[in-house]
């Protein structure tokens, strides 16, 4: 009877105590790159992409802003080129656009599509339902790639590179210059409008996200163990106080 | 018990005892729940900002004021600079030697053992405080054993505060702290907190904001935002 009446004061008791939270000492093994974008075609688009790779393991995130709200952003990650961007100078053909075709000996051909979900490999380079397409870029996606992608990252070859760009100001896609990847859509849809290459980061190994920095003594339930203790004490004091009421029971009985 | 010598008085022990644990326990129980605290929040002031989504104005907030002040050699590179071994920031009275830190399996950093909350440590993927780019220190705001934690009072720190960083080979690299943030662990805005900086630069990091008890963990995380004034002897 005693011991029935004893476990659940224990019970409360451990309840009260926190959890020893264990530290796993071995470390992920990764590593950071980060892009600073400048505007290509005029666009006035800049950001900044960050790439943090383990094993095959891709964490890209994008912050870009100056784009066409309300219009599809196709994104890549473009290697085997010279890991550089275009200049107005790389627009051979004059057509007033430096088209991805005219940027190709400088950031090579795309390994990477940085879509919204779905497939991210080269066939979905021109997903333009799977691309932002605000003004303003937030973009964070973990997707697998590729020893190519990794050996670029490594060399420096790696290019981030965001497309569409309003070159005549008229708040859509358009115009008479069609696009060198595909006729059917407008230049202007596919030109690029923001290239960084990618470059190890100063910081070598950047975390994933943010620090678990407090056990919470002071939000929260504080005193945690004294309140067990407390707890444990009322409970024993109710099992001392049933055992004395049966025993008086019992002897007035 | 079986020996039934004043059988009327066999319920006085047990009443004794109930009686003392009573009063034991609620006494406990008012202190525990009396003694409770919480950490300083960053001042509104300060440059608070309550969501990940940062504006490019934001972003470029820290990297401005580098260039403003910029250290008076070039900055050194990483290989030149000796490891830090102590951390001081007079105005919280923060004097704490720093511990290694590396990442956990999941990729998220380390922290600080729990059984010394007093401890604050640096993230030994950062750049070393007083090279170029961001330098991350870390310390618990608190710990359920211990109460209180080295970073505390971390939100409580506002632009100009020092924060001395003592390497290895004796000298001090001196931070000035350029804005206090607190975002929600789940909008962590992790290229502004972690991105290359043009100078040397520090992160301070702890926990903020509303406590999850179901999970035992903070919902915000308090990031000071300093950059390098310079360097002394001691």
């Amino acid at each position: 009877m005693r011991k029935a009446l004893f476990a659940p004061a224990v019970a409360i008791a451990a309840a009260a105590f926190p959890l020893l939270t264990m530290t796993a000492a071995s470390a992920a093994d990764q590593t950071s790159y980060q892009a600073d974008l400048g505007s290509t075609n005029d666009s006035g688009v800049t950001g900044t992409a960050m790439v943090t790779l383990d094993g095959d393991q891709a964490t890209v995130q994008i912050e870009a802003s100056g784009l066409l709200p309300g219009s599809p952003h196709a994104q890549h990650i473009h290697i085997g080129g010279a890991g550089t961007c275009p200049t107005p100078a790389n627009d051979k053909d004059g057509d007033g656009f430096v088209s991805v075709t005219e940027a190709a000996a400088n950031y090579g051909a795309i390994a990477v599509s940085l879509t919204t979900s779905g497939d991210s490999g080269p066939d979905s380079g021109l997903a333009i339902d799977r691309f932002p397409a605000d003004g303003t870029v937030t973009y964070n996606r973990t997707v697998t790639v590729s020893q190519d992608v990794a050996t670029n990252l490594a060399n420096g070859t790696a290019v981030v590179v965001l497309h569409g760009v309003d070159k005549d100001g008229d708040g859509a896609y358009g115009g008479s210059v069609m696009s060198d990847l595909d006729p059917s859509l407008p230049m202007e849809a596919t030109a690029p409008a923001a290239c960084g290459a990618l470059q190890a980061a100063q910081m070598s190994s950047v975390p994933n996200g943010a620090a678990d920095t407090g056990a919470g003594a002071t939000a929260g339930v504080e005193n945690s163990a004294m309140i067990g203790v407390g707890a444990l004490a009322l409970a024993g004091a109710g099992a001392a106080g049933a055992i004395a009421y049966r025993r008086r029971a019992d002897s007035q009985a | 018990m079986s020996d039934p010598v004043r059988p009327r008085r066999r319920f006085v022990l047990p009443a004794a005892v109930a009686a003392v644990l009573a009063v034991l326990g609620i006494v406990l129980l008012v202190v525990a729940l009396t003694g409770q605290q919480s950490p300083p929040r960053p001042s509104a002031g300060s440059a608070q900002q309550t969501s990940g989504s940062a504006s490019a104005p934001s972003a470029s907030a820290p990297s401005s004021s580098a260039q403003a002040a910029p250290p008076a050699d070039p900055a050194p590179v990483q290989e030149d600079v000796p490891a830090p071994v102590a951390l001081r920031i007079p105005t919280i009275d923060v004097d704490s030697d720093l511990v290694d830190l590396g990442l956990n399996d999941d990729g998220t950093v380390e922290v600080p053992p729990l059984s010394d909350v007093s401890q604050a440590g640096w993230y030994d993927g950062s750049p070393r405080p007083g090279a170029t780019g961001p330098a991350l220190l870390l310390g618990h705001v608190d710990s359920a054993e211990q109460g209180p934690g080295v970073f505390f009072d971390l939100g409580a720190l506002s632009a100009g505060d020092e924060v001395d960083v003592t390497r290895a080979d004796g000298t001090v690299a001196v931070f000035s702290v350029q804005r206090v943030a607190s975002y929600p662990k789940a909008q962590f805005p992790t290229i502004d907190v972690y991105g290359n900086t043009p100078g040397p630069e520090l992160r301070l990091i702890t926990c903020g904001g509303a406590f999850d008890s179901s999970v035992r963990s903070y919902e915000d995380n308090i990031v000071v935002y300093a950059t390098m004034s310079g360097t002394r002897d001691s």
